[in-house]
């Protein structure tokens, strides 16, 4: 980079739960729950515009809508200009059938991965499923920013370890602060919290390991990464969407994050989290 | 272990078409797809915690929901019960 040359900086980092029934089954979750979570998208949308970002990086897993066991990225990178919105029938009243994208941008992060030793697979057009969309639909964002898709796969055993996705924050950050232009460029990572989806233990939510889990994002990385490597396994499958977290903990700097709300909703199976990262 | 068809069926159900298809006959679905016979009768009969141990979850549950089955059921089914 030239000395002088202006480069894009990082504009703020992110989390929020998704599920299906937030959706689906939204007219049956209790009153005071729904206003909670109202108020928790709102409030995080309310932070995601005030940090004024043009380009969104959106880390989530693909719930097979572009990917199958043919061929399944631990992780992929959306470099093109666009992008396709939800593909679920339950999703077609989400407002927008193509996202644009920042192919400029992706495709600088997917370099800058290549340089550093991390392999992404890239994509030029991506189905964002529910997992992206949902947050996005939920903030209710006045302008929506550049979407750049992250895919971070939480769906099919073997995933990404959890130091790498910590590593793969910061490799983001990387790469945003090297990207030549005015470009501001914020991180929404969505998933979790614990949540258990097709397997016998389906519908429940481990409060104390999400209360553990997001005090520990004030903690040092090793003991947020070795509790959550002992806890994983008995914490429910949609738990292991936490990795999306700890992206956007790694490009924060880990500095910890300020909670917006948590909240286990039984009627939408998630134990749900909202934080923005300090 | 992965059925490789099983699970391929259960990915093309998302397919809103083929999910209306499989409603009105299953059995027409079920023969694009070189399933095993012991999967067929799993699949006649909702034995989720068969299916359960060849296929991804989250497939699981789509296909569930494709056949119209509440959460709660499938929960309930997934679970022995």
């Amino acid at each position: 980079m030239r000395a002088g040359c202006a480069v894009a900086s990082f504009a703020g980092a992110f989390a929020s739960s998704h599920g299906p029934l937030i959706v689906r089954e939204w007219d049956s979750v209790p009153s005071n729950e729904k206003e909670r979570l109202q108020k928790a998208f709102k409030e995080l949308g309310r932070r995601v515009t005030a940090a004024r970002p043009d380009v969104l990086v959106t880390v989530s897993p693909d719930h097979w809508a572009n990917f199958f066991l043919d061929n399944y990225p631990a992780v992929c990178i959306g470099v093109g200009a666009t992008n396709e919105g939800p593909p679920e029938p339950w999703m077609k009243a989400f407002p927008s059938r193509e996202l644009a994208g920042h192919a400029a941008f992706a495709m600088h992060v997917a370099e800058e991965a290549l340089r550093s030793g991390f392999e992404p697979s890239i994509s030029h057009r991506l189905k964002l499923d529910h997992g992206t969309c949902i947050p996005l639909w939920r903030m209710e964002l006045a302008k929506m920013p550049a979407l750049v898709p992250m895919l971070v796969n939480s769906i099919e055993p073997p995933m990404p370890s959890l130091a790498r996705c910590l590593e793969w924050g910061k490799l983001l950050r990387k790469a945003i602060e090297s990207f030549p232009g005015s470009l501001r460029v914020g991180i929404l990572a969505t998933g979790g919290l614990s949540h258990s989806i097709g397997e016998k233990t389906m519908g429940a939510i481990h409060e104390d390991f999400d209360r553990e889990t997001i005090r520990l994002f004030s903690s040092s990385e090793q003991s947020l990464v070795q509790y959550l490597e002992e806890q994983l396994p008995s914490r429910g499958n949609g738990s292991e969407e936490v990795r999306n977290w700890l992206v956007a903990h790694g490009a924060a700097g880990g500095q910890g994050f300020e909670l917006v709300d948590y909240l286990p909703v039984p009627a939408v199976i998630v134990g749900c989290g909202f934080a923005s990262w300090r | 272990m992965r059925d490789y068809w099983l699970s391929k069926m259960f990915f093309d159900l998302q397919q809103p078409a083929l999910a209306a298809e499989f409603r009105k006959d299953r059995q027409a679905v079920f023969a694009r797809y070189p399933l095993d016979q012991r999967v067929k009768k799993a699949l006649l009969e909702d034995d989720a915690p068969f299916l359960a141990e060849r296929t991804n979850a989250y497939l699981l549950r789509y296909y569930f929901f494709a056949t119209g089955m509440k959460d709660a059921e499938f929960a309930r089914r997934l679970r022995g019960g």
